[in-house]
């Protein structure tokens, strides 16, 4: 059976060989349009050139522009196992606000190498927005191993500075795959250069990782987002946004802890309704006269997330008053709202350049990128970003605006 | 050691649009045509040799004899380098065979009403420009290599692809991308010029009323095709 769709980004050096890969990606797995090789290949040709894919990509991007095709915002290409997403990252500033607030959620990366060049500071700087974002599942695509001559002694060379680079800055990577996006190596076949390589190539990487909204076998999350009484019912309606809810089951509400057991499913006009998944929006009632209101989570007994009342977060500012520390804003999460007081600003950080502005800072000016204290007087429920992205992710609001969004990359303590 | 890009038809707006670093090289702008009554190659390109708008001269030879212009080596300012290679100019040394087969075929074309037919005759009327551009480019990057003070090389396939498939977008930026590899591989000083870019009309390209300029050592502002001679006489004098 088919999984869910896994969207994923591609980053990395601009010369590294991004756009190659991608239209390797589609080629290597039948996904482009028909016709469209066959034309790169011929004007290839004409100039005497191997095809190249960037120039497939640039025909697929001149279409979108165009409005031939009629998906204009992401590109998909499939295997076996799923289908893909590949989430255009325009600039790292747009990259970052738009995963931060939700806007484009990837849930896995590919970091590209050049395997002669190494690592470089753009690739630094895109490794540091992949950990600023909480991405646990990141592949480093080796490219142009065929610069090197397929050299395992290069890959080795290469392999260590990535890995040193990324454990100094708190991030790892799942694989670091060999591989060559002109050539097709190890990307949707394993390459014979590599005999000495033994790892997933690219496409059984990506298989290999887990969608974050297939989450269906995760744990109970049920965040609350409105209560009704209809006759003598009192309804808790809400979104599983993770796990699966059904009538007879013990349930635990956070943050009271207060214990009951689901009585009923409710479905308008579906009287068997007896559960319901995650994704789907429905209300259920419960055995026990609790307290429930709009902003608490249920969850299955003992398995519940975090309650807190002091998180760290990677922010993004994003509104032209700037975000100063000691003062309190509102903290919306999935469907909590929340007073909080701005206990830090440990830094601050350009969100085009990624580079360190300050530390402790004062204030966090408009697209800034801070690494946030945030202290609750009430208690707030969050949970891992990578299990639960809506309740791992906020925004905040100033002046009844939108003005901040960002991923929490410390829970707190119960 | 100084080699010029001479570029026919490259569009300063896609040069922009496409991105195109080498293209653009340190510096870059239009050029200012505009003392010519319409943008034409053979007049464009011997008025940038000579230093002189050699308009009226020209277009009093006629249409058909105005592309049999041939400027000797001595009145032209290439004769201040010691050991110049002009490649395919025209108003030079350009391939005579070469244009008439081109202008026979896009006429050909334009004489047919039948779409089959009109698509057979582009095909090979771009097949014979990328031959050409292919024989040209080769000469061109072997003679980088063989010691000239003065390199030029004159590459047309912009200007004759863009004529019948100026609407396929995703060609030109290929061809576009092309040329920008070629300036990428050319060390020294470099001057990236074109005669004149391109507009659409329909799917069709005509000559734009600008040409396009590029160097890695000097802004050169608004300069006119006929400045160049002097832009360059004075630098390598």
């Amino acid at each position: 059976m088919k999984q869910e769709d896994l969207k994923f980004v591609i980053v990395g050096h601009i010369d590294h060989g991004k756009s190659t890969l991608i239209g390797r990606l589609f080629y290597d797995t039948d996904s482009l349009p028909e016709g469209k090789i066959e034309e790169v290949k011929e004007i290839c040709d004409a100039l005497g050139k191997d095809l190249e894919f960037a120039y497939v990509m640039d025909h697929l991007e001149e279409e979108r522009t165009q409005g031939i095709t009629i998906d204009t915002a992401q590109t998909f290409f499939k295997t076996e196992k799923r289908d893909y997403v590949i989430i255009d990252a325009p600039g790292h500033r747009e990259f970052t606000k738009n995963m931060i607030t939700g806007a484009s959620q990837a849930e896995a990366a590919i970091l590209i190498v050049d395997a002669d060049e190494g690592v470089q500071e753009q690739t630094r700087r895109h490794a540091y927005i992949l950990s600023l974002l909480g991405l646990e599942q990141v592949i480093v695509a080796m490219n142009k191993m065929d610069k090197v001559e397929f050299s395992e002694e290069r890959y080795k060379k290469v392999s260590k500075d990535t890995v040193d680079f990324l454990t100094q800055i708190g991030a790892k990577a799942t694989y670091i795959v060999p591989m060559s996006a002109k050539n097709g190596d190890n990307i949707a076949s394993k390459s014979d250069k590599m005999k000495w390589y033994d790892g997933p190539i690219i496409l059984d990487a990506l298989d290999s990782f887990k969608s974050l909204v297939d989450r269906q076998g995760g744990e109970l999350r049920y965040p609350i987002q409105d209560v009704y009484q209809m006759d003598d019912k009192r309804i808790f309606a809400g979104r599983v946004e993770s796990g699966i809810i059904k009538a007879g089951e013990e349930i635990e509400v956070l943050p009271t802890g207060e214990k009951s057991t689901v009585l009923t499913v409710e479905e308008f006009n579906n009287p068997d309704k007896s559960q319901a998944v995650a994704g789907e929006s429905t209300g259920i009632t419960v055995k026990d006269k609790l307290f429930i209101d709009r902003g608490h989570v249920i969850c299955h007994v003992g398995k519940g997330p975090v309650v807190s009342n002091e998180i760290k977060a990677n922010l993004f500012w994003m509104a032209n008053e700037p975000l100063k520390a000691g003062e309190t804003v509102i903290f919306k999460l999935a469907t909590q709202e929340a007073k909080c007081l701005v206990k830090k600003i440990e830094k601050r950080i350009d969100s085009s350049t990624m580079e360190l502005i300050e530390e402790n800072a004062g204030t966090l000016e408009n697209r800034e990128v801070g690494e946030v204290v945030l202290n609750f007087t009430n208690r707030i429920i969050v949970d891992d970003f990578n299990i639960t992205p809506e309740l791992g992710r906020f925004v905040i609001e100033k002046n009844l605006d939108t003005a901040g969004g960002g991923i929490i990359t410390d829970l707190g303590g119960k | 050691m100084l080699t010029i890009i001479a570029i026919d038809a490259l569009e300063h707006k896609l040069v922009e649009e496409f991105d195109l670093p080498n293209l653009k090289l340190d510096h870059y702008g239009k050029t200012n045509i505009s003392e010519f009554s319409e943008a034409r190659t053979m007049v464009l390109w011997s008025s940038f040799m000579t230093g002189k708008n050699q308009e009226a001269d020209i277009l009093a030879k006629g249409d058909k004899e105005m592309w049999n212009t041939k400027f000797e080596l001595d009145e032209t300012f290439f004769s201040k380098f010691k050991n110049p290679k002009v490649i395919d100019l025209p108003g030079y040394n350009y391939d005579l065979e070469q244009h008439e087969r081109s202008r026979l075929l896009l006429r050909e074309y334009f004489e047919t009403e039948d779409e089959e037919k009109k698509n057979e005759v582009r095909k090979k009327y771009n097949d014979n420009a990328f031959a050409h551009h292919r024989i040209v480019k080769k000469e061109f990057e072997d003679a980088l290599a063989a010691g000239h003070d003065l390199l030029l090389g004159y590459f047309s396939v912009a200007d004759e692809i863009g004529h019948l498939n100026f609407g396929n977008k995703m060609m030109n930026k290929m061809i576009y991308k092309e040329l920008d590899e070629i300036v990428s591989q050319v060390p020294g000083d470099k001057i990236v010029l074109s005669d004149h870019g391109m507009m659409a009309i329909g799917y069709y390209g005509d000559h734009s009323e600008y040409g396009f300029w590029s160097t890695n050592f000097e802004d050169l502002g608004n300069p006119k095709i006929t400045d160049f001679r002097e832009i360059i006489g004075k630098k390598y004098q």
